[in-house]
């Protein structure tokens, strides 16, 4: 799998709905545009959650998959 | 998004039903998050979440603890609005946590007439 590059690491594991994007919403603001989050999280209402988060507020999910027991998402800024 | 948009959400249940409780805090969370400008407002036994002290003792099972979410959505923005009567009845107008604020029923109005959308618990 392709590794892609972040800029700012969210470890969201443990927290539940809808903390991890709280927090992903915070964290975001310390990033500049076109910058990446990426966000671990093992709730699993992020998969859908933040795709829904992501659309709301104009940010890009780059891409998501599973690890060891959590979700891993890439997030850009937008601009 | 074009135009702000903004969520009124009422809140009657109190920690007597922490589950009823905790998800208007659940969708107020998750409003802030998404740049979605929030009114919360308590009333009944609602009110008592606004207590000073008591939001720390509400949790339901499968739901972030209510005072984390709490903190989350004032840091976020989102404003706490309560019933006067509601809060004078329970005799705890001087017992509300920092940045709610007691109102009557016509602000509530104003404030679900010129929301996007309103939510009742």
């Amino acid at each position: 799998m392709a590794t892609t590059h972040e800029d700012l690491v969210l470890d969201a594991r443990g927290l539940l709905c809808p903390m991890p994007i709280v927090k992903t919403a915070k964290a975001m603001k310390e990033l500049e545009p076109g910058q990446v989050l990426k966000v671990m999280a093992t709730d699993r209402g992020s998969i859908t959650d933040v795709p829904a988060w992501c659309e709301t507020t104009g940010n890009e999910l780059l891409d998501w998959h599973e690890e060891d027991g959590f979700l891993v998402f890439h997030v850009r800024k937008h601009d | 998004m074009a135009d702000q948009e903004k969520l009124v959400i009422m809140v009657t249940h109190g920690p007597d039903d922490p589950e009823l409780a905790t998800i208007p805090f659940v969708m107020a969370g998750a409003a802030v998050a998404s740049d979605v400008d929030v009114v919360m407002g308590f009333q009944g036994d609602g009110c008592r979440l606004v207590q000073r002290g008591v939001a720390e003792t509400v949790s339901a099972p499968e739901f972030a603890p209510l005072a984390g979410l709490l903190d989350s959505i004032r840091e976020l923005g989102g404003q706490f609005l309560v019933c006067s009567p509601c809060v004078k009845s329970r005799g705890i107008e001087d017992e509300l946590i920092d940045g709610a604020e007691v109102c009557a029923a016509a602000r509530f109005v104003a404030e679900i007439t010129s929301a996007t959308n309103s939510l009742v618990y």
